[in-house]
């Protein structure tokens, strides 16, 4: 994801932004391609702010953003390209589900049998057809979301940029909205995502952006960053089988194994600078063996392990 | 679902080929979502009541028992001047236009709605004029409405009413208050529209506006030209005393008086529209 400033790509040029005194991001460099963009890092890392500045909400105190080429300072051109489902739970008082989007539409400069065609397409999207004509006031948390991601994506824009967007779904809801991510970025858009659940970009993100403290600590493909850090961060694998002492003595004339520790609970952790290797030689051992063997559990191959490795050490990649 | 995928630009609106059509269409959606939010629901309520008050005094009047017809038309000259230009201009009206136009802004930020309207590809001062609008289109018509019922209500107990509408002075008169009643709106419209974009709370500023157009008659001539109560009154048909402090000052033209009123508040419009051009949404601070 460094590649220079395009008219497809959403660039950052060294941007920063500040509060006052108060650090938002600092010296954020990216260039983001087409598909899913997850951006991840704890309460305050940063991400809200770093989607406010794509979306021109916000503008950096120093450096540019451009999105496919666009700038806040033209919003006409920039807003027709860009749809964004904020992490506000605030809408417009009095408003049904599709007056709030139609509204919204019109408001585009679309005519209105346009809007009206565009607002019901949108919903339809997010499935929440039958509360369309319920005031946005009585909506459940899960509604009032699908409800902001139908208005998001009712222009068809080409970058969507999602604040927590999963946020109060039920699983449902969530496999339907991750889904819904999917087809959008295969139709070629840029859809940037943040969360502060892991497991969630993990599972929807075609490449990640990790930040912290205001600061980009890592960015690409997920496997690409756990690649780049496996030989100063082992991996972790959990094992429980009925003879766990035999296997630590197995694995550990490995070299690539550092660790094999037996735990109190009867298990043994092993950590490894190639899981690939590892269960391998795992395999071997049962083979030779007859080891019976009940779990075995890789407890950091997660964008969790990445993210807390990169974040202990100092949070540079 | 393809179709949603579809990147947008050109499916969006042809703003290039036609600018002035497309900003009308965007300018109407904000007047018609304005409305809706603000205004067709309880949320206007307030602000009915406020700018239909004027109303009740000359009802009160109507209703009492007693003999007003007995008394010439010439009283109620007197007692709707007093009326207008004392409660109607100096209290219903300002406060309404505090109510509305010091909160067209205001309130989207404290409902944390206003990035709604920052996402779409409208511009900022066409966004800020549309708003205006519609606190005139809500304001203009309430407030005509409100000094015809007054001013009806205020002669039709008097004697020789007819002969004073329609061989006198009193269409005359009641031209000149819905003059001023229009001017109003857009003067005090613009005041606070631009109160709105530079204070978190209209409050304070709008209490000093108030001071400032109550002491009116004891500044000098000078500082009287800086105040929109200035210009309104001299447009009303009949003087009103000021009392043994004032100092005087002559009356503006009404050639002065109503372009110099309608370019000050589009001066007020535009700095408003300035703020907002370089507004960041961020909600937090608030």
């Amino acid at each position: 994801m460094s590649a220079p400033a395009s008219d497809n790509r959403i660039v950052y040029e060294n941007v920063s932004k500040f509060y006052g005194e108060v650090l938002g991001v600092n010296r954020v460099t990216l260039s983001v391609p087409p598909g899913i963009t997850g951006l991840v890092g704890p309460n305050g890392s940063g991400k809200t702010t770093l989607m406010n500045l794509t979306a021109g909400l916000l503008r950096p105190t120093r450096g540019a953003i451009s999105v496919l080429g666009q700038t806040p300072d033209h919003p006409e051109e920039m807003f027709r390209l860009v749809g964004y489902a904020t992490q506000y739970d605030a809408f417009p008082p009095g408003l049904t589900g599709f007056q709030f989007v139609e509204s919204l539409l019109r408001v585009h400069g679309f005519g209105r049998v346009e809007a009206e065609e565009l607002a019901w397409k949108a919903i339809e999207r997010v499935n929440l057809v039958d509360a369309a004509g319920r005031r946005v006031a009585g909506y459940s948390k899960g509604m009032r979301q699908r409800i902001k991601l139908a208005q998001a994506i009712a222009h068809r824009p080409s970058v969507l940029i999602l604040d927590e967007p999963l946020n109060g779904l039920d699983p449902m809801a969530r496999a339907e909205v991750i889904a819904l991510f999917r087809e959008l970025a295969a139709g070629g858009l840029h859809v940037l995502v943040s969360s502060h659940i892991l497991h969630e970009v993990d599972l929807i993100s075609d490449q990640v952006v990790l930040i912290h403290g205001g600061y980009v600590v890592a960015e690409g493909e997920i496997g690409g960053v756990r690649d780049e850090m496996e030989e100063q961060h082992p991996a972790q694998v959990l094992i429980r089988c009925d003879r766990p002492s035999l296997l630590a003595s197995r694995v550990f004339l490995h070299d690539h194994v550092v660790e094999a520790r037996l735990l109190e609970d009867g298990g043994l952790l092993v950590r490894t600078r190639d899981a690939d290797r590892f269960h391998l030689l795992l395999n071997e051992v049962v083979l030779d063996t007859g080891l019976a063997v009940e779990t075995v559990l890789p407890t950091d191959a997660d964008v969790n392990a990445v993210y807390e490795y990169l974040i202990s050490n100092g949070g540079k990649s | 679902m393809s179709d949603l995928a579809t990147p947008s630009v050109s499916a969006a609106p042809a703003a290039r080929r036609l600018p002035w059509g497309h900003l009308w269409r965007q300018s109407q959606a904000v007047v018609r979502l304005e409305l809706r939010k603000n205004f067709f629901g309880r949320r206007g309520l307030g602000i009915y009541l406020v700018a239909l008050s004027p109303v009740l005094i000359p009802l009160i009047r109507f209703l009492k028992p007693g003999s007003l017809a007995d008394e010439p038309a010439a009283e109620a000259t007197q007692f709707f001047s007093f009326l207008y230009q004392i409660y109607a201009l100096r209290l219903a009206l300002f406060l309404t236009c505090v109510g509305v136009f010091g909160n067209m802004i205001r309130r989207e930020v404290l409902d944390r709605t206003l990035h709604y309207y920052f996402l779409t590809p409208i511009r900022r001062e066409v966004l800020v004029a549309a708003k205006y609008a519609t606190g005139l289109l809500v304001t203009i018509p309430l407030f005509l409405l409100s000094t015809v019922a007054a001013f009806a209500l205020t002669y039709l107990p008097h004697q020789g009413v007819g002969a004073f509408l329609l061989d006198g002075p009193g269409l005359g008169h009641l031209g000149s208050y819905l003059l001023v009643t229009v001017l109003a709106c857009i003067g005090y419209g613009g005041v606070f529209l631009l109160v709105g974009s530079l204070f978190r709370s209209p409050a304070i500023p709008a209490l000093a506006v108030m001071g400032w157009e109550g002491i009116h008659f004891l500044l000098p001539p000078l500082l009287k030209k800086i105040s929109v109560i200035h210009y309104l009154q001299a447009l009303c048909p009949v003087p009103m005393s000021e009392g043994p402090f004032a100092i005087l000052a002559d009356a503006p033209s009404p050639w002065l008086s109503i372009p110099g009123l309608i370019l000050l508040t589009g001066a007020l419009v535009a700095i408003s529209a300035w703020r907002l051009r370089g507004m960041e949404v961020s909600y937090e601070e608030e």
